[in-house]
């Protein structure tokens, strides 16, 4: 992981190096110092990223070999296989890339704020908020905010829900999971209302979207997306080491001079901006936050928040999982949400009954 | 003389409790045939009563409502007391059919038979409850295999997970066949609209076999919220009647699903205010589920009806609204209490 530190190189004395450590310069006073393992693992993560996004490009109703997918993005080869390539399939790529490491950023965050392994945003209600908040700008004429931005509004109530619900018990333990399991059961009936009351071509129109699919998304909401993605891996390298103090106790934050509070307001503004915006995209395929932070910790055993490593991990399972759904039964498309749900619910039942949970 | 309402729940007669709620649920079952979402104002549908109002006001009552009254009535007690015997065989206040994945394993089974070819009209109801039962099989060894540090959050989100993926796997056999799409969908969002007398006559063999096994297993079922070894030192086995216990949730579970579709909630927020009233012995609370359970679903159906005129509102979403809190309720109190 990539970490910046600000120190006056004259008046201290040459600071030893750190073991799988290696720190760069980056002109100025600013130095980068860089973890060996979390490179190891990031790069092997964007190699799988990769492999993945040329077979997605590749697969489809017409296969193009792996050589012809990049010369198309090069800009050579035929027209027609140019075409497809970057009209048609790139777009989705990149809308499953970004949802992918947002949602699963957005879970990383949230796991480290709430130190539970199952606090992802999706469990906790943020998903089906946002998705009813955007399904009621959809379907409705009267209320003209942009689905982003409705999205976005869904995943702050939700938030402020379910730790004002939640009480004086804070993140901690599960009555905070539980306050989401309310919300989100709430917004998900909301939701289904909305699409009962409106004309039944709309509402078959938004199903695919209601259950997360990447085949009804928007290049606007990518685009908003991609910008708020942008501005959050920034925000992310700039305060990893703040981060991740957060699993410590509030004490230590305190001993090493840190505000606890603008921390975890960091985090979970984060969290929620990046889950909004997924969200309207996508809609919840809220189990990618769930898996994708798991994934990555995998790789290195776990060593700190590898914020970058689940975005990455993310994006690799969201890509897999669009690929999967779309050439496992075709013609028939799978909804990005049913494959993940498949995946991802097996593994959540493993981890609630394993003997000895660690966290 | 303290009223009966200052009482402590389990001091309270069980009869004084009991009375007033089935007083509410002849109210409850009254008023649902008064209003609707047709033409058919409650004036009109009183005079129907009572064989003197108009032919068509005759038909609408007695055709239409009467039949999803009943459906209402045997969905409530259902439901209702599913939840009751869940909750206390899992020991968990939080143990919902609906939330713990058991309804979504019936919608599963119902959703595999359609695509193997079966009809809608005559398979469902003995598929759906062998699909509760697998399902409440998987909940109830997620819950024991928990063992000595279980909490009763960790089980909710457990049934949450197998519900997800239940959902998810139905809606895969969905997308793959549209023809049992096209049957499914009519009440996979939880409704007794529309459903006539002949689907109520279907379940009732199930139902009285339930009946008859929750009477025999209601006293050791009493015994075992005193602890396994309490239980099995006033002679009883507590592994058969968990068994049994799973086995009356099945065929409840699924009966139910089999006609309404899979109602959320009820399961939860009946039992809550059941052990509200009388305190948390379960032969108690099992008595007082019978009628409170109607009282939630026709009040519920005839909300449904009346919130959205003339179009109608799926009965599932407005019992998720009135449930959700409830289940927020229990968690916000400051000790969770266990079974």
């Amino acid at each position: 992981m990539m970490n910046t530190k600000t120190h006056s190189l004259e008046n201290m004395p040459p600071q030893p190096q750190l073991e799988g450590h290696t720190t760069l310069p980056l002109g100025g006073e600013s130095q980068l110092l860089l973890e060996h393992r979390a490179l190891r693992r990031n790069a092997i993560l964007l190699a799988m990223l990769a492999l993945s996004s040329i077979a997605f490009l590749g697969m489809g109703s017409m296969v193009l070999s792996p050589l012809q997918v990049i010369q198309a993005l090069l800009g050579q080869g035929s027209e027609l296989n140019q075409f497809i390539i970057q009209h048609l399939r790139l777009e989705r790529l990149l809308a499953a890339i970004f949802t992918g490491a947002a949602f699963s950023l957005a879970g990383c965050l949230m796991q480290t704020l709430a130190r539970n392994r199952l606090a992802t945003p999706g469990i906790i209600g943020i998903d089906n908020a946002a998705m009813a908040f955007a399904v009621s700008s959809i379907v409705s004429t009267g209320i003209s905010l942009a689905p982003s931005a409705m999205a976005l509004a869904g995943a702050a109530t939700a938030t402020a829900l379910a730790f004002g619900l939640a009480g004086s018990s804070g993140t901690r333990g599960y009555r905070f999971i539980v306050a989401g399991i309310g919300i989100g059961a709430i917004a998900g009936a909301l939701t289904q209302l909305m699409l009962s009351q409106v004309d039944i071509d709309t509402a078959n129109a938004a199903y695919p979207w209601t259950v997360g699919s990447l085949s009804a998304r928007s290049s606007s909401m990518v685009y908003a997306l991609g910008i708020g993605l942008l501005i959050s891996l920034i925000a992310c390298l700039i305060w990893a080491r703040r981060f991740a103090l957060l699993p410590f106790s509030d004490q230590v934050i305190t001993g090493l001079g840190e505000q606890i509070k603008k921390i975890r307001v960091a985090a979970l503004s984060l969290s929620v901006l990046l889950t909004g915006l997924a969200v309207a995209v996508a809609g919840p395929v809220g189990l990618v936050a769930l898996v994708g932070p798991e994934l990555a910790r995998a790789m290195s055993g776990y060593r700190g928040i590898p914020l970058i490593g689940s975005a990455i991990a993310g994006a690799f399972i969201m890509v897999v999982a669009d690929l999967v759904g779309r050439t496992l039964l075709s013609p028939i498309e799978l909804p990005v949400g049913i494959v993940t749900s498949i995946v991802g619910a097996p593994y959540l039942i493993w981890i609630l009954v394993r003997r000895s949970p660690r966290n | 003389m303290i009223p009966w309402f200052n009482r402590i729940p389990a001091q309270r007669s069980l009869l004084s409790a009991l009375v007033p709620a089935v007083l509410l649920l002849a109210l409850s079952c009254f008023l649902s045939l008064l209003y609707g979402a047709g033409a058919v104002g409650p004036l009109e549908a009183f005079k129907a009563l009572f064989n003197q109002g108009s032919a068509d006001a005759y038909f609408v009552v007695s055709e239409l409502r009467l039949p999803r009254t009943l459906v209402g009535l045997f969905v409530g007690i259902s439901l209702g007391v599913a939840g009751a015997l869940m909750q206390a065989v899992a020991r968990n206040p939080l143990a919902e059919p609906g939330l713990l994945g058991v309804s979504a394993g019936s919608t599963f089974a119902v959703a595999l038979a359609l695509v193997l070819g079966a009809s809608a009209a005559t398979l469902t109801v003995s598929v759906a409850q062998i699909g509760a039962l697998v399902g409440c099989f998987c909940v109830i060894t997620a819950a024991r295999m928990q063992g000595q540090n279980r909490d009763p959050i960790r089980l909710v989100l457990a049934g949450a997970a197998l519900s997800s993926l239940l959902v998810a796997l139905t809606s895969l056999l969905l997308l793959y066949d549209e023809r049992a799409a096209d049957e499914i969908r009519f009440w996979v969002t939880g409704s007794v609209a529309g459903r006539g007398l002949e689907q109520l006559y279907a379940v009732i063999p199930s139902m009285i076999i339930a009946a008859l096994a929750t009477l025999y297993v209601s006293r050791p079922l009493a015994s075992l919220a005193l602890g396994e070894k309490v239980a099995i030192g006033l002679g009883h086995n507590p592994g058969r009647i968990r068994l049994i216990v799973i086995v009356c949730v099945a065929l409840l579970v699924g009966a139910a699903v089999a006609v309404a579709g899979p109602v959320a909630f009820i399961g939860l927020v009946v039992p809550f205010a059941a052990r509200a009233l009388v305190g948390p012995d379960i032969r108690r609370t099992l008595w007082l589920c019978l009628p409170i359970g109607p009282i939630v679903v026709i009040n519920a159906d005839t909300l449904s009806r009346l919130v959205a005129q003339p179009a109608e509102m799926p009965l599932g979403v407005l019992t998720a609204i009135v449930g959700a809190p409830v289940l927020l309720a229990i968690v916000r109190a400051r000790r969770l209490p266990t079974l």
